[in-house]
């Protein structure tokens, strides 16, 4: 199975080899199958690996690694190994409740119609604030956190079954009650007291 | 149109280098690499072609 980072740089590499044919030998364009060969090579391909490329960047800025490559989002990637359960985040993350390398995004993203294209704009939005403008300090959610993507999972898991969950299992759905601010999983990343925390190390 | 046309390929080889490069790192720095260098010599490359098109006399 060829994966699509292959795809890419083939695509490139035989881009840049057609492309090469016209600008060694612009003389083919005097014949109507040069013409055809220089739009192909000056316009559909380029445009064509130029969408394959970003289509590749958005993806990847599914991952964890991608997120926590903005030196404002250290002490967040810091926070997924603190050593607490209770530790809301941290326990995703270690207990891999969630992808460990699509960690930020997992919980980020927004389980609705167009959640992803969402989610991915408003990605665009803080790399444009992070390297042209001034980012929010500290940073805050643009919306209060949706019990949705909490749910997303945990509904009908087991683990959720309690007579404390379904006690108010309406009022979580409607976003009456706050899964994080009710009291009930309000350890969030906590990045203001990770000097007190104590971290796991993972095994190598 | 045909040094447009050489003009308008180099142009592409940049933007398709800029490309291969930053797709050799998973950063935001990469993917601002990606859009803004590789997309510049892109966009310029393409109109460039483009506009020999229109203007030709052949």
């Amino acid at each position: 199975m060829i994966s699509p980072e292959t795809l890419v740089f083939s695509l490139i590499g035989a881009s840049i080899v057609l492309i090469l044919v016209v600008v060694i030998r612009p003389s083919i364009t005097a014949s109507r199958e040069g013409k055809i060969i220089a739009f192909l090579a000056l316009f559909i391909v380029p445009v064509m690996t130029a969408g394959v490329g970003a289509s590749e960047h958005i993806e990847r800025s599914e991952q964890t690694q991608f997120c926590l490559s903005c030196h404002i989002m250290e002490p967040y990637g810091k926070s997924l190994y603190v050593d607490d359960p209770a530790h809301i985040p941290a326990a995703h993350f270690q207990n891999h409740r969630i992808p460990a390398d699509q960690a930020c995004y997992t919980c980020h993203t927004d389980y609705a119609m167009f959640g992803t294209i969402q989610a991915k704009w408003e990605g665009l939005h803080h790399v444009y604030v992070y390297w042209f403008g001034t980012p929010m300090n500290p940073i805050r959610l643009y919306h209060p956190y949706n019990n949705r993507e909490c749910l997303h999972c945990h509904a009908g898991a087991r683990s959720f079954e309690s007579a404390t969950h379904m006690a108010m299992v309406d009022d979580l759905k409607s976003n009456k009650i706050s899964c994080t601010t009710s009291g009930c999983h309000d350890t969030i990343h906590n990045v203001d007291k990770l000097g007190e925390a104590k971290f796991w190390k993972p095994l190598e | 149109m045909r040094n447009e046309l050489r003009i308008s390929g180099v142009l592409l080889i940049f933007g398709l280098v800029v490309e291969a490069l930053s797709l050799c790192w998973n950063t935001a720095l990469s993917f601002m690499s990606f859009v803004v260098i590789g997309g510049l010599f892109f966009a310029s490359g393409i109109l460039l072609f483009l506009y020999s098109l229109v203007s030709s006399k052949d």
